[in-house]
């Protein structure tokens, strides 16, 4: 090893890297000066304007193509569809000629946001007229929750917040663009902006007869400021002409033509490509490993050694360190990799980690007093009168993404300058990391943005970046392409956390609950507690006490899709659906009843998904012998007068006698707060959601063994394919008095509670260990 | 030792050792990147391409099984992108990520090229491929409408 922690490169080869890259940095990277990559014919890419922009969210060019420029990275979600429909509401312009592009994440933390777009307008979610609540969650100078004030407001990809907190300024870039266009027409005239229109990209004086396009005025616009642009208000719902219809998503051309680039496809010249192992069990080193095995091995490089990240660039997660051969291709990386000998130095207290004993933890501190988050009334004396006592303890494995991409950045780095190309929810965190790791400033980090192959959660919130930024600053001068192999993705991922319920009811004499007592264990770093159960049952119980209990384990834990809220409602769901069999009453009525009786704020709404729903569903109508109906209520934030979002769906399931499960038919009734923006991506984010949530329930669940991750593979790790989609699923839109508080992640969680109870109702079976799978699920 | 593959109609010389796998050749040595890497075990099907017409998992053959015949990747489906497939694709806005999307564009074509009018059973049988975004209820509806616009005699 020489000093740089790099082994097996000579000073030729070295010097020789390091001119093919500079050769390409002049020809790629310096002009213009942020990088381009690829080329692909019809890829979608970054380019820089031509033109000169109207403001930071839009270019328009001669032929009249708007350049939309989008904060949010695209994982399928839809966002380069929606956010360009918001701009382009307001801007007037012509749909067909909208063409969304990454903004810029340097130039999002260099440059302040406009003054015009940092109050929001209105009164709060509950006002059509005005902005919403955005939420900017905890904004600080790693990125983690964002930068204060920059450029595009929100450059991060979570919460499903895209439309929700990017609305009232999206649509404000449109307003103020279209005034700006107005304005240098009517001074090009030398008429009055007032008698001016705009529509479809096309400027009409009436009086005159005189027209002219976007692309002819562009350039006169950008001279041209607006004089008060605080003035400026945004169009409510029913003024909306684009927003509210469905709109094909702009980047599906490319995806069915294989054109779409996403971080994976990057290609940079005189990139080399690396292939890593992370120690298995997290918190584990390198020991030793042997490069000399694997040297002369076709088109090997080097290997270099890495350290655990800095828990500080991973919000505190201790994932492992790790060994990376680098290479001509991916293939000869790794390959080589797989030959080498390596020795790990593993922490013997996280080696003896494995999912049953975990387990036994998990219960055991569900019998220690934990942390009250809720006490409501006087359980104990409710319990004390009870009629009839129901407990059940309910448990959630440890989950990951497993997005379809697996991990991977593309890094050079140089003296003074490091390019990212990557797929990314998070950007601005990433060039906190990059600014750490390398010592270079974080001004002249430039973070390029690619497609991602889903996400469902920054992009599993592991560490590619840092481990490529690591292996990139050791090869300054040679742009390395870090891919993980799927095995390192189950360990690079982080998981949500194993989880645990215990729930136990007091009901009266009629079935009603008069006490519920409501324990939930998870490791104490786990994201779940957080949600949902915290604020209160939703359904009316008088007397309520809620605790978390935590013990410490070893594996990092994320904000995987739903976070701890699916989890969560799977618990309450399944629990309520117990209650209405011991009650002996109907479990859509009971829920109905249980709504009705409380004083939540949206409540109507509630009850009307429920009604919905049911009615959508047939409820009540005769099933063949091996047939269930299950209802469950969704909702997030309907405790408040805030943003919310509700929902409540009906799953009919078969369970043959053989035991074969079936999601046979999904009706759902949605609410759209005032108005959705795209209801197509709403539908398929949906649909997507059960096929999400259906894997939960049925197949899918990481095991420990001796420390490490057991599943790590598709073979292992379940995905379920068409034949086990549901054939028919219905949705139905409502309209709500307030703004949505967003729906990518938390839809469909009651696939879990409804199969559960399905299986129950069928077999008499009571299964509260997802998931469902595993179970011999058979009857007579 | 350098062998020479038909990809999509045009003939590529290699440069790579002939036991690597055809997916890291189409993707690193051609330079097509729409065939995609995931599970690199055979399961999902993100690299599905078609080997003289019978879709293959492209990261679990060795290069040399195609040499001497004709290789098809996603770029290969049209010069347009307007294949019926792809008009189906593009009509029910079938994908989200897209990442898993050629794979199954290419498995339900080899499915469509050998059975005009796939039962939904044919597409349970024949479409095996992995999407985590979950755009099954698309793909079925996608691969119904391509049958009745290929049967128009569009392609």
């Amino acid at each position: 090893m020489s000093e740089n922690g790099i082994s097996g490169i000579n000073r030729r080869e070295f010097l020789a890297m390091v001119a093919a890259a500079e050769g390409a940095f002049i020809l790629g990277f310096w002009v213009p000066p942020r990088a381009n990559a690829q080329t692909a014919p019809r890829a979608v890419w970054y380019e820089e304007s031509a033109t000169p922009e109207i403001n930071a969210w839009i270019v328009i060019s001669p032929d009249d193509t708007v350049t939309i420029r989008i904060a949010q990275s695209e994982l399928g979600q839809g966002v380069w569809t929606s956010n360009a429909m918001m701009v382009c509401e307001e801007l007037q312009c012509d749909w067909t000629k909208v063409r969304p592009q990454y903004a810029s994440a340097n130039r999002d933390a260099r440059e302040r946001a406009p003054e015009w777009t940092l109050k929001v307008m209105g009164k709060g979610a509950t006002d059509p007229k005005g902005g919403g609540e955005p939420g900017f969650g905890n904004r600080d100078r790693t990125g983690v929750g964002g930068i204060p004030d920059s450029l595009y407001r929100r450059m991060r990809t979570n919460a499903a917040s895209s439309v929700k907190d990017g609305r009232y300024y999206l649509q404000l870039a449109g307003a103020e663009a279209r005034e700006r266009l107005l304005l240098a027409a009517a001074e090009l005239w030398s008429v009055p902006v007032a008698e001016l229109t705009a529509k479809d990209s096309i400027i009409t004086h009436a009086p005159s007869g005189r027209t002219t396009t976007y692309g002819q005025i562009a350039g006169r616009a950008a001279r041209t400021p607006h004089p008060n642009p605080e003035t400026i208000t945004i169009k409510s719902p029913d003024q909306w002409t684009l927003m509210g219809t469905e709109r094909k998503n702009l980047d599906v051309p490319a995806k069915v033509t294989g054109s779409t680039i996403y971080g994976i496809d990057v290609r940079v010249p005189g990139m080399k490509w690396a292939a890593v192992k992370a120690c298995p069990v997290y918190g584990g080193t390198v020991k030793s490993y042997k490069f000399d095995a694997i040297r002369q091995l076709p088109g090997v490089r080097s290997a270099v050694q890495f350290p655990i990240p800095d828990p500080a660039l991973t919000r505190g997660r201790i994932f492992s360190g790790g060994v990376a051969v680098i290479a001509d291709t991916w293939y000869q990386a790794r390959t080589a990799l797989d030959r080498m000998p390596i020795e790990w130095e593993i922490p013997p207290e996280h080696a003896a980690f494995s999912t049953a004993n975990m387990r036994e933890a998990l219960v055991a501190s569900l019998d220690r007093p934990g942390r009250v988050r809720v006490n409501q009334g006087n359980v104990d004396d409710a319990f004390a009168r009870a009629a009839k006592v129901v407990e059940a303890t309910y448990s959630t494995p440890y989950l990951p993404r497993a997005r379809m991409e697996p991990g991977n950045a593309t890094v050079l780095v140089t003296d003074n300058r490091v390019d990212i190309w990557i797929g990314d929810q998070s950007p601005q965190e990433t060039r906190f990391s990059a600014a750490k790791i390398t010592g270079i400033a974080e001004e002249n980090v430039y973070l390029n943005l690619c497609h991602l192959g889903g996400g469902f959660g920054r992009n599993g919130n592991g560490p590619q970046a840092e481990q490529a930024l690591m292996i990139a600053n050791a090869h300054r001068g040679t742009p390395i392409h870090l891919l993980w192999t799927r095995e390192e993705d189950f360990i690079g991922t982080t998981y949500r956390a194993m989880g645990m319920a215990r729930l136990k009811a007091g009901l009266d004499a009629e079935g009603w609950p008069i006490a519920l007592e409501v324990r939930t264990a998870m490791q104490e770093d786990g994201f779940g507690p957080e949600s949902s159960f915290d604020v209160a049952s939703r359904y009316h119980v008088p007397n309520y006490r809620f605790s978390n209990h935590t013990t410490k384990f070893h594996v990092p834990v994320g904000t995987r899709r739903g976070i701890g809220q699916a989890a969560h409602e799977f618990y309450r769901e399944s629990f309520m659906n117990e209650l209405a069999h011991a009650a002996g009453m109907d479990p859509y009525r009971y829920r109905r009843e249980l709504i009705a009786r409380t004083s939540l704020p949206y409540k109507d709404d509630m009850i009307r998904a429920l009604d919905l729903a049911a009615e959508m569903s047939g409820w009540g109508k005769a099933l063949p012998r091996g047939t269930a109906r299950v209802i469950a209520l969704e909702e997030r934030g309907a405790e408040t007068n805030r943003m919310a979002t509700i929902s409540a769906m009906v799953h009919t399931v078969s369970v043959s006698r053989e035991g074969k499960v079936r999601l046979e038919r999904v009706d759902v009734a949605h609410d759209t707060g005032f108005s959705l923006v795209n209801p197509l991506s709403v539908k398929k984010q949906i649909e997507g959601q059960i096929v999400w949530f259906y894997n939960d329930a049925m197949h899918q669940a990481n095991t420990i063994k001796d420390g490490h991750i057991v599943e790590n593979n598709f073979n292992a790790f379940k995905l379920s394919r068409i034949d086990e989609n549901p054939p028919d699923i219905n949705i139905r839109f409502f309209k709500t008095g307030h703004w949505l508080l967003g729906m990518g992640h938390d839809r469909a969680t009651s696939v879990q509670s409804a199969i559960g109870d399905a299986i129950f109702q069928i077999t008499g079976k009571r299964f509260r260990d997802l998931p469902f799978g595993g179970h011999d699920l058979s009857w007579t | 030792m350098a062998f020479d593959l038909n990809v999509n109609g045009t003939r590529h010389t290699i440069d790579a050792d002939q036991q690597t796998p055809l997916l890291w050749v189409i993707r690193d040595h051609v330079g097509l990147t729409g065939t995609k890497f995931s599970c690199g075990i055979g399961q999902c099907g993100a690299c599905t391409v078609h080997v003289d017409g019978q879709p293959v998992r492209s990261c679990s053959v060795p290069a040399a099984m195609a040499i001497g015949k004709r290789i098809t990747t996603i770029e290969g489906v049209s010069p347009d992108g307007n294949h019926p497939i792809q008009v189906a694709w593009k009509e029910f806005d079938t994908p989200q990520c897209g990442y898993c999307q050629s794979g199954m564009i290419m498995s339900a074509l080899a499915l469509l090229q050998r059975r005009p009018n796939p039962s939904d059973a044919d597409i349970n049988t024949a479409v095996t491929n992995a999407c985590r975004c979950g755009t099954y209820h698309r793909v079925r509806q996608a691969i119904h409408l391509a049958a009745d616009l290929m049967k128009d005699g569009r392609r």
